[in-house]
């Protein structure tokens, strides 16, 4: 019964993601794009993976769509010219052999996977419960502090584009108490995840990517200020949490000589700590991603 | 009573996949966007609620309810005002 729910996500993914291909304009692309990132999500929850199901949901699917949507929108008309067959047989080759190369790894490797059992081992040090959260946070928290820094790469692309601000309609008498509903529910759930994410699935990023709905909603119907000074807090938000996550790691190294190796016993605090400032701060930067950072300076259309 | 609880729950459920086939077939053969908003948005939220419904006569216990009854009511509300949106501005 359950392989054949997995067999069937899988068509659905693969199904979507040709259609995503072959469909003829951009809104029917994307759109098959996130039905795509529903099937992905509901496949890492087969494989056991929560945390990255939440991720890929909300951040995969629903803001990437967002974004994409919000370019489509942007670009002009496609052009007919296309792109050589030769393009595509190479691109077909090299994907081909990708998979190839993944059944092949995984058809033929005994070896046990090292990384889950020495997490389990030493979790307890961690300050949290949950082996991803201790994993993100603690054990590679360097490599999430990159990721943070490539968003904030991102966000000054962005700033340097100066994309004309999205002009948003007049929010009918419907949408009011719509988002006096959604946008305290997706605060409140922000918080809830940010919180479960030391002993559950969950965290700092699913915790951004709930905020940045509310955002994104008030942002839509006009009600997060459109003036240039919005936009340069939300960029001063979205620095700063990178700026606290490298005071921490330097604070960090200067009370016990390692980068972002935490003071023993405090450790839950430092991450519950960082943990708040990156939902705050990738909120931030996730919305300024989609508005554009300040308000427009030239029309590039 | 656990079978008529289960019994319940898997009626419940397929009726409400049953909505929800009848709204994308809705999308995919009525005319016109108003039409197609009708069978959508009503069909929809209908079916989903089903669904839960169903999904919460399955649950071993009764307190994974509240979250599947947060996200029908969320979906409700949400699908109402967007049908609002898209028909508005269609109309304009």
């Amino acid at each position: 019964m359950s392989t054949a729910f997995d067999i069937l996500v899988a068509l659905g993914g693969l199904a979507c993601a040709g259609i995503a291909l072959v469909a003829g304009n951009r809104i029917g692309s994307v759109a098959a794009f996130v039905i795509m990132g529903f099937f992905v999500a509901l496949a890492w929850v087969r494989l056991g993976a929560p945390d990255v199901a939440l991720a890929e949901a909300a951040i995969g699917a629903g803001l990437t769509g967002a974004l994409l949507l919000r370019s489509a929108n942007r670009l002009g008309p496609v052009r007919e010219a296309g792109v050589p067959i030769a393009v595509h047989g190479i691109a077909a080759c090299l994907s081909l052999a990708l998979a190839g190369g993944i059944v092949w790894a995984f058809a033929t490797g005994t070896a046990e996977a090292v990384y889950p059992s020495l997490v389990a081992a030493r979790v307890g040090e961690s300050g949290v419960s949950n082996p991803v959260t201790a994993v993100l946070l603690n054990f590679r928290a360097w490599d999430t502090l990159l990721e943070v820094a490539v968003l904030v790469v991102a966000l000054l692309l962005v700033s340097g584009l100066a994309p004309v601000r999205i002009a948003p309609a007049p929010p009918s008498e419907l949408v009011l108490p719509f988002l006096r509903i959604v946008v305290p529910v997706a605060v409140l759930l922000a918080g809830h995840l940010l919180w479960k994410g030391a002993t559950a699935p969950g965290g700092a990023f699913q915790a951004a990517a709930l905020l940045t709905g509310g955002g994104l909603a008030l942002a839509l119907c006009g009600l997060l200020g459109a003036g240039r000074r919005t936009g340069h807090v939300l960029v001063l938000a979205g620095l700063g949490g990178l700026a606290l996550f490298l005071a921490a790691a330097l604070g960090a190294a200067i009370l016990t000589g390692g980068l972002l190796d935490y003071p023993a016993g405090s450790a839950k605090v430092w991450i519950i700590a960082i943990e708040s400032a990156l939902t705050l701060s990738i909120a931030a930067m996730l919305v300024s991603l989609f508005l554009g950072p300040s308000e427009g300076v030239r029309d590039d259309r | 009573m656990t079978l008529a609880l289960d019994l319940a729950g898997i009626a419940l459920a397929a009726a409400g996949v049953a909505f929800l086939l009848l709204a994308a077939l809705g999308v995919w053969r009525l005319p016109d966007t108003l039409c197609r908003l009708h069978a959508l948005t009503k069909a929809d939220t209908a079916g989903l609620a089903l669904v839960a419904a169903g999904t919460t006569c399955l649950l071993p216990s009764a307190g994974g309810a509240l979250s599947l009854v947060l996200c029908v009511v969320l979906v409700a509300i949400s699908g109402a005002t967007i049908g609002h949106l898209i028909g508005r501005a269609h109309q304009e």
